[in-house]
């Protein structure tokens, strides 16, 4: 083998390419060649003089300096590095922000209309002109009574609460509620009601 | 070492400074290491050392980590390093303040080390010979020629972080082996 491939083959000897009988067969030719020796030598001296080039070290407030260069970090980073170290608080929040929201959309969706929520709608009597809904003498309803945008005219039995929102209950003598009369008409009593309805929902829970 | 980086750029990736600052001290002296050696001169290879972290800070959001980050920020210390060498650089002298009103000129920041006269003669003649023999190499030999043997990176990482075929990596190599191995026959 010709001197000119035998430089190819020292190179992929030094890139760690030559498989063992390549590795011979170079070992066997440098042994006999010196110029192929002495070049095999100085290209090892080479990569060792170049892997003595001493591990150099950037000034110390290096990263100070860097760091002092960053851009500025937006409002909504600080806001969001806020909320990760933050998370109950976060959760909260979060928690408040959609109760107040669903209240706040029960009250203002509503509409004008009569409604009325009962578990004996036909025991009922409901009188769109007044708009009062009257529970007749002599009548039972099982369970709560709710109208809404209408008063409440109360003669019979009623085995739970009644609710006024947005109107008046009334009782007459002859009336019998189990539960409790309450007319609501303001936002806050609205909220009011509604968490105590909640309240009242997780009693039976808690032990 | 790979799992620590990873979790590091993801945190600097949201945003995270204390994150970033980390992955700065893992990578300061090897990529102010592959400048120095690139420019031949402290100043310069600080400002590309600098300027490769503001790089990799302003374009975290494209970092797709399905890839090594040592890849990308050699890419891009690589690519500072031969664009300015293309510019001329702007003349620098030692005398100059290096903060302004601070009183420091830049022979203050010449580091010292503790070794004797004579070794520090020995030492900075044998470093400024391999500075020498590297500044006389193209750009583009030097450069694979230092990560290859002075960031010590494989092949197949020199490949990744130039974008060439492992055989022109090999090329390279062996005609940077052949420069330096003439240059020094001639000292």
């Amino acid at each position: 083998m010709e001197c000119r491939e035998m430089i190819i083959l020292i190179h992929e000897y030094l890139d760690g390419d030559t498989d063992e009988l390549a590795n011979q067969h170079l070992q066997a030719h440098i042994r006999s060649c010196a110029s192929c020796r002495q070049h095999m030598h100085e290209l090892q001296r080479a990569i060792a003089f170049v892997q003595s080039a001493s591990h150099i070290h950037v000034s110390p407030d290096f990263t100070a300096r860097v760091l002092a260069q960053l851009p500025a970090p937006t409002k909504a980073n600080l806001f969001s590095s806020w909320l990760r170290n933050h998370p109950f608080l976060t959760a909260a929040a979060v928690f408040l922000f959609l109760m107040t929201g669903s209240l706040c959309a029960n009250w203002f969706d509503r509409d004008n209309t009569l409604q009325v929520s009962s578990a004996n709608m036909d025991k009922l009597k409901i009188d769109r002109q007044r708009n009062v809904v009257v529970v007749p003498a002599g009548t039972s309803i099982d369970g709560d009574l709710v109208v809404r945008n209408g008063n409440v005219d109360v003669q019979g039995h009623v085995k739970g609460n009644v609710v006024a929102i947005e109107g008046k209950v009334f009782v007459a003598s002859t009336a019998q509620v189990v539960g409790n009369t309450e007319s609501i008409e303001a936002i806050f009593d609205w909220i009011w009601y509604e968490v105590k309805n909640i309240g009242n929902d997780l009693l039976p829970i808690l032990p | 070492m790979d799992f620590v980086e990873k979790r590091l750029t993801q945190r600097a990736k949201r945003g995270d400074r204390e994150a970033f600052a980390e992955l700065i001290e893992i990578y300061k002296d090897k990529i102010f290491q592959l400048a120095y050696r690139m420019v031949g001169n402290r100043q310069d290879a600080e400002d590309i050392a600098q300027e490769t972290f503001l790089r990799v800070y302003a374009n975290l959001h494209s970092y797709d980590d399905s890839y090594k980050f040592s890849t990308w920020i050699y890419r891009i210390a690589t690519n500072l390093c031969i664009d300015r060498g293309r510019k001329k650089r702007p003349d620098f002298s030692l005398d100059e303040e290096t903060e302004p009103g601070q009183g420091m000129d830049w022979y203050s920041r010449l580091s010292s080390s503790e070794k004797t006269p004579e070794d520090k003669v020995v030492t900075q003649e044998l470093q400024e010979t391999v500075q020498d023999a590297l500044s006389h190499l193209q750009p583009k030999y030097r450069s694979i020629m230092i990560l290859r043997y002075i960031e010590d990176l494989s092949l197949q990482e020199i490949s990744d972080i130039v974008k060439l075929p492992i055989t022109t990596i090999k090329t390279r190599i062996h005609r940077g082996r052949e420069a330096l191995r003439s240059k020094l026959r001639l000292m």
